[in-house]
C-alpha cells in the first residue's frame, strides 16, 4: 500500500512545549477502516498526538499526512483535512447557545454549503443513529452527559468525515452513561469508519480495536493487536500500566 | 434569630404583620433607636424635598419672577416658560415637533433593543441603523418637504440623544474590532492594540473630546475634514470602544477554549467561528457590564458642553442664566436631573434585572 | 490566491507588517498634515514654549505664581492642583462611600433603605450636572457684605475664608513639603528592612525624624513670616470684598463636593460588592468560633472584603482622578484647564495636548502601579477564596 492510500500517516513527528519534549519521534500508520486505540498514563502525550492530526496542536518536525494531504503551514490543506476529520472531545464542547439540531447543521451549512433542508434531514438521520432524534429541539444544557456526547458524535458525523478522532470520550461521564456512548462507537466501528481513539476503556479496546498503541512519556512504547496486547505485553512499562488499569 | 418566643414554636402560626414589623425594625434597643433616628432622617429629607418641590412651590406658569423669588418653595414657572429651550435648544420654534418626534424615535429604539426577541446581531443592527437614519432625517430635513436645519441649530435633549446614539453606533462595532485584534494570536497586533486601548482608557474623556475638537482638524487631510460635531462623536466613540472592548474581551475569556477547538475540528473558518460561536456567547457573558457601560456613556454625553455644544445641560444653563430667572438654578437643574434620572435609572434597573435572570439561568 | 499566501506563517508575518504599516501611515500622515497646517497658520511649534512666560495667571494655586512665570511652572501648578483636588476628593468619596457601603451591608432595613436611596439618587445623575448644581449653589450664597460666619470661618459667594499663616508662598510650600516628609519618612523607617537596628533604636530614630521635621517646618514658617503683619491673618471685610486669610474658591468647593458625593455613591456599591463577595461560610465559621459580631466584622469580614474590592476600587479612583478635569466647566484651574488656556493663548495645540496626555498617563500609571503593589502585598496566598 502506498503512503497516499493511508488514512493517517505520521512519520518522525516531534512536538515541544518550550523546552519540554512532549512527543518523541512518533511513527504511526492508520489504514482506511482501521480502528486504533491509544492508551497510556495521563501526561503521556496521547491526546497531544491525536490533536496534532487536525492541527489543534502544531507539530514541530516530522511529517503528517491525512488522506494523502500533507499537514503543513498551507491553510488550504489545514482546512481540507479538518473537513475530512471529525473529532469528539472529553468535554463534548457542544455549542450551548444553539439547539441540538442547530449544532448539527451549522458546519455542513457553513463549510459544505449544504442547503438547510438537506442538512437538517442528514442531521436527523445521524441523531437517529445515535438514538436521540427526540432531543433535536433541546439545548445542550438540558441533556445528560451521555446524551450530550452522543450529540457531539452526531455533530461530527454530519460533516461525513472519513476519519474520526476520539479524545477520551467517556472520561467525563458518570459510570452509568459510559455504555450508551460506547455502544454508539461500536456501531460506528462496525460501519467501517476509520477511528483513532484515546481511551481507558479496555473492554472497548478488546472488542473493537484492530490495534492497540501504548504511549508513555511522549513515546509509542508498544503496538500490538488487542489479543497480544492484553495477554502478552512485551514492555515492562506496558505491563505495569495494565496491572494498574485492570488490577481492580 | 435566637429569641424565638416559645409560644410561636408551640402554636406554629405564621407571625402577623405586627410581629414582622417588630422583628425587623425593633429587635433590640439599639436597633430600635437606629430605626427611629433613621426613619426620622428619611422623613425629614422627604418632607423638605416635597415641601420645596410641591407644597410651597409656585405652579402658576405666568407668575412674575418677583412673586417666584419671594416664594419659599420651587418656582416651576421658569420651566413652564423655558422648557422649549431646555428640550430643543435653538431649533426653529415651528419645527420643534420634529425634534420631539426624533427623541421618541430614540426612546423606541432603546426600548426595542431591550426586548430579547431582538437580540441577534442583524436585527439589532437593523433597528439601530434604521432608527438613527430616521432620527437624522427628522432632525436635519431637506427631504420630504421638511425644511433643512443644520446641525449647528440642534440642541437640548435631541442633541444629547443624537450624540449618545451616534457614539454607540460607531463605538460598538469598533469595540468588537478592537477586542478581536487584542485577542489576536499575532503578537505585534495584540500588543499594539493593547497599548492603544490602555492609553485611551487612562486619559480623561474630556481631553479626548477636546483633542478631537481642536487638534484632529490639524492632522486630517482636507478630504477627511468633517464638522466639529462628528469629530467629537468620533472621539466619544473611541473612548466608549476602548472600555467596551475590554468588556467584550472579558466575555470572550469566559467562553470555554473547547468551543473554538470544536468549531475548528468541524472545519469552520475564522470568521464563522467568531461570529457564530465565540461572539454570541461572549456577548451574553458581557451583557450586564455592557448595559452598565451604555449607562455611563449616556451620562458622559453631557461632557460635550465643555467643547461648546448646546446639549441639554448647556441649554439648561442658558434657560436660567439670562434675564430675570438667574435665581432659579435649582428648578432648572432639578428638571434636567429628572430627565437624566428617568433614562439612566430605568436602564440600570433593567441591567440589574437581566443580571438576576442570568444568575438563576432562566435565559 | 498565489501559493505563498496560503502559507500560514507567511500570512501571519504579512498581516503584522500590514498592521505596522497602517499605524505608521496614520501617525506620519497626521504629523505631516499638522506640520503643514501649522506652518500655513504661522504657528511656531516645538517645546520651546515651556520656557516662555505665560502672560496670564491662574485663580487657584497651591504654589506661588505670577503672569511672568514660564509655561512649565504653570503646567506644574496644574498638576499639583489636579492632584490636590483628586486626593481630597478621593478621601471624601472614600469616607462617604465606606459609610454608606457599610450601612448597606448591615442587616438593618432602615439603614439599608437610606443607603440605597443615596446611591440610587446620586449615581443616576451625571457628575457634570452635579458640578454645575453645587457651583450654582455656592456662588448664590450671600455676597461678602452679608457673609455667614461660623466662628473663625466666613462663607460667602466669593468662597470660604479661613484664618491663615501670614507667611510667604515659597516658605509655605517648603514648610508643607518638610511636614509631609516628616510624616511619611517615619512610616517608611518603621517598616523598611534596609536598616537593621534593634526595635528600640528604630523607634528612637522614627521619633527623632518626626520631631526634627516638625521643628524644621516651624522654623521655615518663622523665617518666612511677613514681618509687617501679624503671624495669623484673619479674613476681614474691606469695602465690598473680604481680605486676608486663606480663601477656598467656590470652584474648588463645588468640585470637591461633587466628586465626594458622586464618587461616594459608586464606592458605596463597590464596598457592598466586596462584602457580598465574602463567603457566608467565613462569617459562619467566625460565629461558630465564638467571635463577637464586632470581632467577626473587623477581623474576618472587613479584611476579606477589602481584598475583594481593591482592584475595582483602583479603577474607580482612576476614574475619579480623570473626572477632576470637569473643573474646566466651572473654571477651576486644574491641569486640563491650564492646557486648554495654553492652547487658546499660544496656538501650540499639539504640544499642549501631548503634555496633557503624558501628564495623565503618568498620574494614572503611578496610581495603577501603587494599587498593584498593595494588591500583591495583601493578596491571599494561593486560591483560598475560590469556590
Amino acid at each position: 500500500m502506498t503512503r497516499s492510500d493511508l488514512a493517517v500517516s505520521i512519520a518522525a513527528m516531534n512536538k515541544y512545549y518550550g523546552n519540554f519534549h512532549a512527543l518523541k519521534d512518533i511513527d504511526l500508520r492508520v489504514e482506511p477502516g482501521e480502528k486504533v486505540v491509544v492508551c497510556g498514563p495521563s501526561g503521556s502525550g496521547k491526546s497531544t498526538m491525536i490533536r496534532c492530526i487536525n492541527r489543534l496542536e502544531e507539530h514541530n518536525s516530522g511529517l503528517i499526512e491525512v488522506l494523502g494531504i500533507e499537514l503543513n503551514d498551507d491553510v488550504g490543506n489545514i482546512d481540507e483535512i479538518r473537513r475530512e476529520v471529525g473529532m469528539v472531545f472529553q468535554h463534548f464542547n457542544l455549542f450551548p447557545h444553539m439547539t441540538v439540531l442547530e449544532n448539527c447543521v451549522l458546519a455542513p451549512m457553513l463549510v459544505r454549503k449544504t442547503p438547510r433542508a438537506q442538512a437538517e434531514a442528514a442531521a436527523m438521520r445521524y441523531l437517529e443513529k445515535v438514538r436521540i432524534p427526540e432531543q433535536a429541539q433541546k439545548y445542550p444544557g438540558q441533556l445528560s452527559g451521555g446524551q450530550q456526547q452522543r450529540v457531539a458524535i452526531a455533530r461530527s458525523l454530519c460533516m461525513e468525515p472519513k476519519v474520526m478522532l476520539f479524545d477520551e470520550p467517556t472520561s467525563a461521564l458518570d459510570p452509568e452513561m459510559i455504555s450508551e456512548v460506547l455502544d454508539v462507537m461500536v456501531s460506528l466501528a462496525s460501519d467501517g469508519m476509520t477511528m483513532i481513539c484515546v481511551t481507558h476503556e479496555m473492554g472497548f479496546a478488546r472488542r473493537v480495536a484492530d490495534r492497540v498503541i501504548f504511549m508513555d512519556r511522549g513515546e509509542i512504547v508498544e503496538t500490538a493487536d488487542p489479543e497480544t496486547f492484553f495477554s502478552a505485553p512485551k514492555n515492562e512499562r506496558t505491563r505495569q500500566f495494565l496491572s494498574q488499569v485492570m488490577g481492580h | 434569630m435566637t429569641d424565638t418566643s416559645p409560644k410561636r414554636t408551640i402554636a406554629n402560626t405564621p407571625p402577623g404583620w405586627f410581629d414582622n414589623v417588630r422583628r425587623r425594625y425593633f429587635p433590640t434597643p439599639i436597633q430600635s433607636v437606629i430605626s427611629i433616628l433613621g426613619l426620622g432622617l428619611l422623613g425629614w429629607i422627604l418632607w423638605t424635598l416635597l415641601n420645596w418641590a410641591v407644597f410651597s412651590a409656585v405652579w402658576d406658569g405666568q407668575a412674575s419672577p418677583e412673586t417666584c423669588r419671594a416664594a419659599a418653595g420651587a418656582c416651576w414657572t421658569v420651566i413652564a416658560q423655558r422648557w422649549r429651550i431646555i428640550l430643543f435648544g435653538l431649533y426653529p420654534f415651528d419645527q420643534q415637533w420634529r425634534s420631539a418626534l426624533a427623541c421618541v424615535v430614540v426612546v423606541a429604539m432603546v426600548v426595542l433593543s431591550c426586548v430579547p426577541a431582538f437580540w441577534a446581531g442583524r436585527r439589532l443592527a437593523a433597528v439601530w441603523v434604521l432608527g438613527t437614519g430616521l432620527f437624522y432625517l427628522l432632525m436635519k430635513g431637506g427631504l420630504l418637504g421638511l425644511p433643512l436645519i443644520g446641525e449647528e441649530k440642534w440642541g437640548g435633549l435631541a442633541l444629547t440623544l443624537f450624540i449618545f446614539v451616534a457614539t454607540c453606533l460607531i463605538g460598538f462595532p469598533l469595540s468588537i474590532v478592537l477586542a478581536l485584534l487584542r485577542r489576536s494570536e499575532l503578537p505585534v497586533i495584540s500588543k499594539g492594540i493593547g497599548l492603544f486601548i490602555d492609553a485611551v482608557r487612562s486619559l480623561p474623556l474630556l481631553s479626548i473630546l477636546f483633542a478631537f475638537a481642536v487638534v484632529v482638524p490639524f492632522m486630517l487631510p482636507g478630504w477627511l475634514q468633517t464638522g466639529k460635531l462628528y469629530r467629537v462623536i468620533c472621539g466619544a466613540a473611541l473612548f466608549f470602544a476602548a472600555y467596551q472592548a475590554e468588556i467584550i474581551r472579558g466575555g470572550m475569556q469566559g467562553v470555554a477554549l473547547g468551543q473554538d477547538e470544536a468549531a475548528k475540528s468541524l472545519g469552520i473558518g475564522y470568521w464563522h467561528r467568531i461570529s457564530r460561536i465565540i461572539l454570541p456567547q461572549a456577548m451574553r457573558n458581557a451583557l450586564p457590564a455592557t448595559i452598565n457601560q451604555f449607562v455611563i456613556s449616556f451620562k458622559e454625553t453631557s461632557l460635550v458642553i465643555v467643547v461648546g455644544f448646546f446639549e441639554i445641560l448647556a441649554s439648561g444653563n442658558a434657560a436660567y442664566g439670562t434675564g430675570d430667572w438667574t435665581f432659579a438654578y435649582r428648578e432648572v437643574y432639578a428638571f434636567i436631573a429628572l430627565i437624566y434620572f428617568v433614562f439612566v435609572f430605568s436602564l440600570s434597573r433593567y441591567g440589574a434585572y437581566l443580571e438576576r435572570r442570568m444568575a438563576v439561568g432562566t435565559f | 490566491m498565489p501559493g505563498f499566501l496560503r502559507n500560514q506563517k507567511i500570512r501571519n508575518i504579512l498581516l503584522q507588517v500590514l498592521f505596522v504599516a497602517a499605524v505608521l501611515v496614520i501617525v506620519v500622515g497626521g504629523w505631516r498634515n499638522a506640520q503643514q497646517t501649522l506652518q500655513a497658520q504661522h504657528i511656531v511649534s516645538g517645546f520651546g514654549l515651556l520656557e516662555k512666560a505665560t502672560g496670564w495667571d491662574v485663580n487657584f494655586s497651591l504654589l506661588p505664581h505670577s503672569a511672568s512665570d514660564p509655561y512649565w511652572w504653570f503646567f506644574l501648578i496644574g498638576i499639583v492642583n489636579t492632584l490636590f483636588l483628586g486626593t481630597l476628593g478621593l478621601a471624601l468619596a472614600t469616607l462617604i462611600g465606606g459609610t454608606i457601603g457599610i450601612m448597606r451591608t448591615v442587616a438593618h432595613p432602615v439603614l439599608n433603605l437610606l443607603g440605597r436611596s443615596y446611591v440610587d439618587f446620586f449615581r443616576n445623575i451625571p457628575l457634570i450636572l452635579q458640578v454645575f448644581f453645587w457651583y450654582a449653589l455656592v456662588t448664590h450664597l450671600p455676597a461678602p457684605r452679608n457673609a455667614i460666619d461660623f466662628g473663625p470661618l466666613t462663607l460667602s459667594s466669593r468662597g470660604l475664608y479661613m484664618p491663615a499663616l501670614n507667611v510667604g508662598g515659597w516658605y509655605l510650600a517648603a514648610a508643607g513639603l518638610t511636614l509631609l516628609l516628616a510624616l511619611v519618612l517615619p512610616l517608611w523607617l518603621a517598616r523598611t528592612r534596609r536598616i537593621s537596628r534593634p526595635p528600640e533604636e528604630r523607634r528612637g530614630l522614627v521619633r527623632g525624624v518626626l520631631a526634627g521635621g516638625i521643628l524644621a517646618a516651624l522654623v521655615i514658617l518663622l523665617v518666612g513670616r511677613d514681618a509687617a503683619g501679624p503671624l495669623i491673618s484673619r479674613p476681614e471685610l474691606q469695602g465690598l470684598n473680604i481680605r486676608g486669610g486663606l480663601r477656598i474658591p467656590p470652584e474648588f468647593s463645588a468640585m470637591l463636593i461633587a466628586i465626594g458625593i458622586y464618587g461616594g455613591a459608586y464606592i458605596a456599591e463597590i464596598v457592598r460588592g466586596g462584602f457580598k463577595a465574602v463567603g457566608r461560610g467565613q462569617t459562619e465559621a467566625a460565629h461558630a468560633l465564638g467571635l463577637t459580631p464586632l470581632q467577626s466584622f473587623f477581623r474576618i469580614r472587613l479584611p476579606l472584603a477589602l481584598r475583594a474590592m481593591l482592584p475595582i476600587l483602583a479603577n474607580q479612583y482612576i476614574w475619579l482622578i480623570k473626572a477632576t478635569t470637569m473643573g474646566i466647566a466651572i473654571g477651576f484651574t486644574d491641569f486640563f484647564m491650564i492646557v486648554a488656556v495654553t492652547i487658546n493663548q499660544s496656538g501650540q495645540t499639539i504640544e499642549a495636548i501631548a503634555i496633557l496626555m503624558a501628564g495623565f498617563l503618568a498620574i494614572n500609571l503611578t496610581l495603577a502601579a501603587i494599587f498593584n503593589r498593595i494588591n500583591k502585598a495583601i493578596a491571599l496566598k494561593g486560591n483560598q477564596l475560590r469556590g
